[in-house]
């Protein structure tokens, strides 16, 4: 079956963000502690497979020449509503995320998955893409949030597990961000006796 | 010719279905996102000036603040102060409660974009008390009479400036109004 392919290829072996590496702006600065982390998933998430959805269903009708601004319209749509219903239901999160959810209009997981996917495959197909491609994501950006988190600040998703004091704050700035990402990789590669 | 049209056509329907959907998700949920923000600022201004009941926005000409009066049963009862001063990276927006007597009662910080682990240490109660009982005639000095955050000192300065500038606007305030 084809479908279980499409579902798990973008969990581990086309991982977006450990294997593609793409769509990295938004997981270097989110990804400074658990909450964040998880709250852009499910935005990203959110968007990825309502675009991956649309896309695939007006693929046939869609002009070759202009496929790009409709997928951006699409994806803005998304994104869009994603932005007001957050502000709505969930502010404190809203405001920690701060310029990243508008951002996830740019981010290039979405749109490479629309144009590399969604518009060439029928819709169930396309879904559980986005289902697959947003697991991986979640699971990136969740574990280098959690690893930063605890390294950076001494908590986990908020609670405290030793003085923060000892905890070396270079990981919830920036370079922690590159320094985990870059150790995570590094490990799969190992892990998979595979040099990039 | 024909093509373009076509073209064009193709992308203004989907752009009108876009905008119907966004107008409807909007109408939804624009009433809710203005009480969030309306009831988040109104928590604040309690939070910085515990006792009070109600507030009003008043004018106060020359102030570098938004100044809100506390009511509580009908008497005024302090004074809570939105003040934004520069910080490390971009303003440092706070709300400071000034109590009648002209001290600080509390302060809360509502935005800022300090550096993470350094300058965001400005939202910790441990430096913010330091400020609480400072009048107007007090110096508010960091690295004097206030304890700067180790390695965010122009943040600190910041949030100093800001406490200052909330003092002695609401001087001003209360010595124009009888």
């Amino acid at each position: 079956m084809n479908l279980w392919k499409d579902f798990n290829q973008g969990i581990v072996r086309e991982n977006p963000v450990l294997r593609l590496m793409i769509g990295l702006c938004p997981v270097l600065a989110v990804s400074n502690n658990a909450i964040n982390a998880l709250g852009m998933s499910i935005a990203v998430a959110f968007v990825l497979i309502g675009s991956n959805l649309v896309v695939a269903l007006i693929r046939k009708v869609t002009p070759d020449e202009i496929r790009i601004p409709i997928f951006i319209i699409i994806i803005s749509t998304f994104v869009t509503i994603c932005d007001y219903v957050m502000q709505a239901y969930t502010p404190a999160l809203y405001q920690a995320l701060g310029v990243f959810v508008p951002l996830i209009v740019v981010n290039c997981i979405i749109l490479g998955r629309a144009e590399a996917f969604a518009y060439k495959n029928p819709v169930l197909n396309s879904i559980l893409d986005g289902v697959g491609m947003s697991l991986g994501f979640t699971l990136a950006l969740v574990s280098i949030g959690v690893i930063r988190e605890v390294l950076g600040a001494g908590s986990i998703f908020g609670f405290p597990l030793f003085d923060e004091r000892i905890a070396a704050t270079i990981m919830i700035l920036p370079p922690g961000a590159f320094i985990t990402i870059g150790c995570i990789m590094a490990f799969l590669n190992k892990m998979e006796n595979k040099v990039l | 010719m024909g093509k373009i049209i076509k073209l064009g056509v193709t992308l203004g329907v989907f752009c009108v279905i876009s905008a119907g959907m966004l107008a409807y998700v909007f109408m939804m949920t624009g009433p809710r996102i203005e009480a969030n923000a309306k009831a988040s600022f109104e928590g604040s201004l309690r939070e910085v000036l515990p006792g009070a009941e109600s507030f009003k926005s008043v004018a106060a000409p020359g102030a570098k603040s938004e100044i809100y009066e506390g009511y509580a049963g009908g008497n005024a009862v302090g004074l809570a102060v939105k003040i934004a001063p520069r910080g490390y990276s971009g303003e440092i927006v706070m709300l400071v409660g000034v109590d009648p007597e002209l001290r600080v009662k509390g302060m809360k910080i509502l935005s800022q974009r300090e550096t993470p682990g350094l300058g965001t240490n400005v939202e910790k109660p441990k430096f913010q008390k330091q400020f609480i009982g400072k009048g107007v005639k007090d110096t508010i000095e960091p690295k004097k009479d206030i304890d700067a955050i180790t390695g965010a000192t122009i943040s600190s300065r910041g949030v100093c400036e800001g406490v200052k500038t909330v003092l002695k606007d609401s001087e001003q305030y209360r010595k124009a109004k009888p």
